[in-house]
């Protein structure tokens, strides 16, 4: 019932964040309104420290930050040029992460140490900085783990699936991954395909996917 | 020789008396008595005043430092040093006058020592001098014809003697010796004699018992007494050796011992004396200053010199007489001290004549004294006061003409206040002598409170500042480098001195207390993060904080540079390193914003625990950012 993902409900800043942890596969309706924790009111939150032990707490923050609201708001995708309004800022504090800086929050999350919950989209051309990242508040890993358990609960082992049906289909309204993105899902899927657990079959358009 | 405890100031100088000044410093000097080491005086500077000759050891200066007030001193020795025995001045005292017959004899003069018997009544009222084994009874002289030793006879007083004294003839050859020779062997039997601590003694004998701590210290570890005229090792319950009958008394062992000791430690000529106290000691009669290090030349003739002025009589000394004075007032200070007017005319006349007086002084002063140079030495007390008074007036006016400047230096200069160049010996020992000594300037001056330059400061003052602010003051004379002001300050932490000098990230070198740790300043700073909530922030209502963030209203407030150079009365440059400081060890966070860099209290960490997160550690925080370059670097084709 939320609605789908690249606009956020304005958030309020009120009592103690009390989001479900990343971590936890269970399916929850998420509320409607996301509620900002509270280190987003420190402003020395919005600037990159230099001591790099502080440093590295306040990236772990930013991480909790960008997945809990990227899980709330199912934000799949992140484009810099149009970034969710309150995010990287509080205008309530007057300040902003900025563009250099975001990037390299992004970047910071990116790698497979910090748990890669980000992962840059790469464009057409060599020259040129990525502008959008996909946001990984579930691993593709996880995901294909969900999909599977759910196909394997539903019974539908052996059976055939458009993507699309897992995407949008009527069947999955409660799940997670509903409107995930098209590519996102393709991920998951090559994931499951690795593992040997689903067969992809057929064009681009009308792929099927069996799962075994 | 009476030996004074002295007060140090906080640079571990001594601290001079309103009249004194400083004439002569020279560091590696060693104490003797006699002939012996004291032992924990060898390594000190001495400084030579106008009415003292001071010593300060370099090891413990607080508990081994005395002074001998050169009014005390009769005259001085000078040995030259000769291969391995460097040079040495030797100071006597002056002999009381009374000292045969006073009921509280000061000090035991050598006479005191022969003629104890005459002396028992007076003996008695004697509160604290030594009973010194009266008789000597181990002075020997040597015949000069024969060569046997006999006894001195124990009448003998070698202040008194004279060409009529009936002398003991020779025992082996009958032939009486030459006066001067049985006064030269006296005077050598007392003066090795070593000391002994007066007041410990209470009991008044004679001979052999009663030495008080002294015997105990000189108890033989092996039961066994050498003697001290053919070292045979007698019983320890003889009195008389068995084989040459000298006596063994523990006072002559004492002496026997020193030099047993002496000859075993080859690398220190001379034996050294047991640890009591000499201060106030009695009977320690002359002291031996032992120049290791030189300046012995100079030192002597400025000690002759300063004995000779005797500027220690001038603080009793009637005022010079002023001429052309119309009251009978004598001096300046008198004047000012007890102004009775001249006619008792009260109101604004009597003030405004009062007035008009005191110019009148001041200009007959300064006229007489600058007519001529002998004039102004010898009022230069008046004038000193003067330049004290005008200079105390001009720190709170702003108006100094030429000459008060060139007077108040040189009264500054005169008053000793600082160690010039020429106080010191020649000889590149003299340039870390220089130094040592500029640092000590520098404590003293820094710690003055009547000046409370950290004071103002907030404890804490750059390098640049305290320079400019020290040759400020010592206005065009003998101003100070920055090389040597720098080698100074680093010689603080070598001598122990109260203060330090500190280097922060950027290079910049402050001095601050030394006790003023970083750590205090941390927490200076964090209790006043944590005080203020600024009122926009109010208003968002931080009601529920998760219970680890400390501060239960909200996150403090951050305070910028120059916040914090205001609240602690630091100059702005030394508060953004504090700053920076603080936020190197992780106490602080910096927030950057259109408005300035400010810095909070490091909250970080209260809400990675609140929220129970993995944090990375900071050295994978660096690997991947130098990670990241290197790829960046990379991908664009370097």
């Amino acid at each position: 019932m939320a609605s789908s993902s690249s606009s956020p409900a304005p958030p309020t800043l009120t009592s103690a964040y009390a989001a479900p942890p990343p971590t936890s596969i269970s399916s929850q309706i998420a509320s409607t309104t996301f509620t900002f924790p509270t280190y987003t009111s420190f402003p020395p939150f919005y600037t990159l420290q230099p001591n790099l032990t502080t440093r590295a707490r306040q990236l772990t923050l930013w991480s909790n930050l960008l997945t809990t609201y990227c899980a709330h708001h199912r934000l799949f995708k992140l484009s810099l040029s149009f970034l969710p309004a309150n995010l990287f800022a509080n205008p309530s504090i007057h300040r902003t992460l900025s563009q250099p800086d975001i990037r390299t929050v992004l970047d910071h999350l990116a790698l497979p140490a910090n748990g890669g919950r980000v992962e840059w989209i790469p464009t057409s051309s060599r020259s040129e900085k990525p502008n959008s990242c996909w946001v990984y508040w579930r691993t593709p890993a996880e995901w294909a783990d969900a999909i599977y358990g759910w196909v394997d609960e539903t019974g539908q082992k052996g059976a055939v699936l458009t993507v699309y049906e897992i995407r949008e289909g009527e069947a999955v309204q409660s799940q997670e991954w509903r409107g995930m993105d098209e590519e996102l899902l393709r991920k998951v899927l090559s994931v499951l395909v690795k593992r040997g657990k689903a067969q992809i079959f057929g064009q681009e358009e009308t792929a099927g996917v069996k799962f075994f | 020789m009476f030996l004074r405890q002295l007060d140090l100031t906080p640079a571990l100088r001594p601290s001079l008396y309103d009249d004194e000044t400083l004439l002569f410093v020279q560091d590696a000097v060693g104490l003797y008595e006699g002939k012996f080491k004291i032992a924990n005086y060898q390594i000190g500077h001495v400084y030579l005043t106008s009415h003292r000759i001071c010593y300060v050891d370099n090891v413990e200066p607080r508990t081994y430092s005395i002074a001998v007030n050169l009014k005390d001193v009769d005259h001085t020795e000078f040995y030259a040093g000769f291969l391995k025995s460097s040079a040495k001045i030797t100071l006597f005292p002056k002999t009381p006058k009374n000292a045969l017959r006073s009921p509280v004899p000061k000090y035991a003069s050598p006479s005191d020592a022969l003629v104890r018997p005459g002396n028992s009544p007076a003996r008695s009222h004697a509160p604290s001098p030594a009973p010194a084994p009266a008789r000597d009874i181990n002075a020997t002289w040597i015949c000069p014809i024969c060569g046997f030793s006999n006894a001195v006879p124990t009448n003998f007083d070698p202040a008194t003697a004279n060409q009529h004294t009936k002398l003991p003839a020779c025992q082996a050859c009958g032939i009486p010796p030459p006066l001067v020779h049985m006064v030269k062997a006296a005077i050598a039997a007392i003066s090795n004699r070593p000391a002994h601590s007066s007041s410990k003694t209470g009991a008044l004998s004679n001979g052999t018992n009663g030495r008080g701590s002294f015997d105990v210290s000189s108890a033989n570890a092996s039961d066994e007494i050498i003697c001290p005229r053919c070292t045979f090792g007698n019983h320890a319950s003889l009195s008389t050796c068995e084989i040459c009958g000298a006596s063994l008394t523990a006072m002559n062992n004492r002496h026997s011992q020193l030099i047993g000791d002496s000859i075993a430690r080859p690398e220190s000529p001379g034996p050294t004396l047991g640890g009591e106290s000499i201060i106030g000691n009695d009977t320690i009669e002359t002291i031996k200053f032992s120049f290791r290090a030189g300046g012995e030349k100079v030192m002597l003739e400025r000690l002759n010199e300063a004995l000779v002025q005797r500027k220690w009589l001038l603080q009793s000394a009637p005022p010079v007489p002023k001429p052309g004075l119309a009251n009978t007032n004598g001096s300046i200070s008198d004047l000012y001290s007890t102004p009775p007017p001249p006619q008792r005319v009260v109101g604004i006349a009597g003030l405004e004549r009062r007035g008009a007086e005191l110019r009148k002084n001041n200009q007959t002063v300064i006229g007489s004294a600058f007519e001529d140079l002998e004039a102004l030495m010898t009022s230069a007390k008046e004038v000193i006061a003067m330049a004290e008074q005008f200079r105390s007036q001009n720190a709170s006016s702003d108006s100094v003409t030429p000459e008060a400047r060139a007077l108040l230096t040189d009264s500054a200069s005169a008053l000793g206040l600082s160690t010039t160049r020429d106080m010191l010996g020649t000889g590149s020992s003299s340039e870390t002598l220089y130094i040592t000594e500029l640092a000590r300037n520098l404590a003293e001056f820094l710690t003055d409170d009547r000046r409370g330059v950290l004071r103002r400061e907030g404890g804490i003052i750059s390098l640049v500042d305290l320079w400019a602010v020290f040759n400020r003051l010592r206005n065009g004379i003998e101003l100070v480098s920055p090389f040597d002001f720098e080698k100074a300050a680093n010689m603080w932490e070598t001598l122990h001195l109260p203060i330090r000098l500190r280097q922060f990230k950027s290079g910049l070198l402050v001095v601050q207390d030394r006790s003023r740790t970083d750590e205090r300043t941390i927490a200076a700073l964090l209790s006043w993060l944590r005080q203020l909530v600024p009122p926009q922030l109010s208003s968002d209502g931080f009601e529920q904080l998760p219970p680890a963030v400390p501060a239960g209203l909200g996150f403090g407030h951050g305070a910028t540079a120059q916040e914090t150079a205001e609240r602690f009365s630091w100059s702005v440059g030394v508060a953004a390193e504090e700053l920076e400081m603080a936020e190197d060890t992780g106490a602080l966070c910096r927030d950057q914003s259109l408005d300035g860099t400010r810095y909070w209290e490091n909250c970080f960490e209260d809400f990675v625990v609140a929220l129970g997160l993995k944090v990375p550690s900071a050295a994978s925080v660096e690997q991947m950012e130098t990670d990241q370059i290197m790829k960046n670097l990379e991908s664009m084709g370097f």
